[in-house]
């Protein structure tokens, strides 16, 4: 009863290699994708191919920008695969903590223990915060390394803000997910609910920037939210990330609520 | 004597399901009480009541003179848990599994979770994930124990441990007793309980049948007689061990020159004694009460009864 913060400890040191796992896939995808601006994006001609494609298409993928460097970065690293991997680590790191926990049956002995629900809750979540941050601080780090040889020409002030909206809208699905796991005590449930936040927004995104008509999804979408102007290229929406930031943290208190009420393991 | 552990007509339903219907039971402190019932009869519900796992319908449990739910942490670091299903995944080892169940109950002295360890044979050093059944029972109830709670509350906590490391367990718990610690344990089975446990509740069917102390079980329960003696004709012998109060089921196995009966005896021995003075007997076996029987027989009265 010694150390401080014990739970958040053992969430955090003991998925180091799961933490590492997921920072060789996007360190990957950084080096996979960025070094061939000068190739591809940069290029005239692949300017040319964007433009034959369908201007839905393009729309749909974020790939009005990709002839620059900052817009390549955008839609490529952050927009697109770099987003799937912080999505999926959050997601799953979010079902696990407490739905997960129950239905393997180890919070019953946890809570039996000398903790409060609140407690296993906040500390936990904490874990995730902290794993998310360090996951976008090193896709911050790399794409700053990069920036030069890969002559992408990114403000390193916009890719910060870009960083800060990575992290907050995959924390959005991985609290989801928490919060799911947290009121269910399914990790299934959990899993579900982070995904269709992910997988809805990025859809609403999608289809929200077709067509006047359907301009009112991308008010339901958090990827909208976050990427609605290329926060690597102008900069963040600093309201956005705070939507992002302070819904993930509401989901969590919300979380420690639900788990207080309730029976555990019934 | 104080009361450790009291629940008073505690209800627990989940949605519409019924699982405890009305339990009242008293653990005097520094005691070993059991309880035993068949799966599904509500022990584990019981328990995790006590824990403030889940919380009850109705009704009221006193922890250590404490409502479960308003005690908190400090009164679960007074109380060691061992779940009925212990489940301990991730790659840990069972030391720093150990450390950190540690670091969330109450203090535990120096160098005695390697103690507890040695006693039951149990690899600190191996992954938890790759721990039998068995072992991992050992690791429960080392972070059951280590911190020498005032409470212990252990759920089936024999199962998957070998005969040898029974006895052991066993042994634990009758330290833990003389230390003044209240051990609240439950089995499925009577032999478990009754090695070590003063008072042994039934529970079936969300409800208790009986608490009992294992002497008073002892006496309830039924014992088989066989004697064989000489002069005496074996209707005689027949109509004399019948009038015992207590004894049934007489029967006869061999009546020429010696005569040899069976019977079956329910209640106290002493009259049973004082008719066999009587006789010239040749042989005598009385056997150890069946005490599995007497309660299994608990288990079968129909529900209208039992109350």
């Amino acid at each position: 009863m010694n150390a401080t913060l014990p739970l958040f400890r053992r969430a955090f040191f003991d998925t180091w290699r799961s933490t590492l796992g997921w920072a060789a896939g996007l360190a990957a995808a950084a080096f996979l994708y960025l070094p061939l601006y000068p190739s591809i994006g940069g290029s005239a001609q692949m300017q040319d191919m964007v433009n034959a494609l369908p201007a839905e298409m393009t729309k749909a993928l974020n790939y009005d920008q990709i002839a620059t460097g900052p817009g390549y970065a955008q839609a490529t690293l952050f927009g697109l695969l770099g987003f799937l991997l912080m999505t999926i680590a959050s997601v799953a790191w979010g079902a696990a903590a407490v739905g997960g926990d129950e239905e393997s049956g180890q919070l019953e002995l946890t809570l039996a223990h000398g903790v409060r629900r609140v407690q296993v809750v906040l500390e936990r979540a904490l874990a995730l915060f902290l794993r998310v941050v360090l996951l976008s601080g090193l896709v911050f780090v790399l794409v700053l390394v990069l920036n030069e040889p890969s002559q992408l020409g990114i403000e390193p002030a916009n890719l910060f803000g870009a960083a800060v909206l990575f992290a907050g809208l995959a924390l959005l699905s991985g609290t989801a997910a928490l919060c799911v796991g947290a009121v269910t005590g399914r990790k299934t449930y959990g899993l579900a609910a982070g995904a269709a936040v992910a997988v809805l927004g990025y859809v609403f995104n999608a289809v929200g920037r077709q067509s006047p008509d359907v301009e009112w999804l991308l008010n339901l979408s958090p990827y909208h939210w976050a990427y609605g102007n290329s926060p690597v290229v102008n900069g963040a929406d600093w309201a956005a990330a705070g939507w992002l930031w302070g819904l993930s943290a509401a989901l969590v208190a919300l979380a420690a609520v639900a788990l207080e009420q309730r029976d555990v393991g019934a | 004597m104080a009361t450790a552990v009291s629940a008073r007509s505690l209800v627990k339903r989940f949605g519409r399901r019924e699982v405890l219907h009305g339990v009242d039971f008293e653990v005097e402190a520094g005691t070993v009480f059991g309880v035993i019932g068949p799966n599904g009869a509500g022990k584990t519900t019981t328990m995790r009541c006590l824990l403030d796992i889940i919380r009850p319908t109705a009704g009221e449990v006193r922890v250590l003179g404490t409502d479960p739910r308003a005690g908190g942490p400090e009164l679960r670091r007074r109380i060691g848990y061992l779940p009925g299903e212990l489940f301990l995944e991730g790659r840990v080892t069972g030391r720093k599994l150990l450390a950190h169940y540690q670091a969330i109950s109450g203090p535990v002295p120096r160098g005695r979770i390697n103690e507890l360890a040695d006693r039951l044979g149990l690899d600190l050093d191996r992954h938890t994930r790759k721990l039998s059944k068995g072992n991992k029972q050992k690791l429960g109830l080392v972070q059951a124990f280590m911190h020498e709670p005032e409470l212990l509350v252990l759920d089936e906590p024999t199962g998957g441990l070998d005969p040898l490391v029974q006895q052991e367990f066993h042994a634990m718990v009758r330290e833990a007793k003389h230390r003044g610690q209240t051990i609240f344990l439950s089995s499925h089975v009577l032999s478990e309980v009754q090695q070590t446990a003063d008072t042994v509740a039934i529970l079936r069917d969300g409800r208790i049948i009986t608490v009992e102390s294992v002497e008073g079980l002892r006496e309830g329960a039924v014992r088989r007689v066989r004697l064989t003696t000489h002069g005496i004709a074996a209707h005689d012998a027949v109509a004399l061990l019948s009038g015992i109060p207590g004894v049934g089921q007489v029967q006869v196995l061999e009546a020429d020159g010696a005569v040899t009966l069976s019977a079956v005896l329910e209640g106290a021995i002493q009259p049973l004694i004082r008719m066999l003075g009587s006789l010239e007997l040749t042989d005598l076996v009385l056997d150890e009460p069946d005490l599995e029987e007497a309660v299994l027989k608990m288990y079968a009265v129909p529900r209208e009864d039992a109350r």
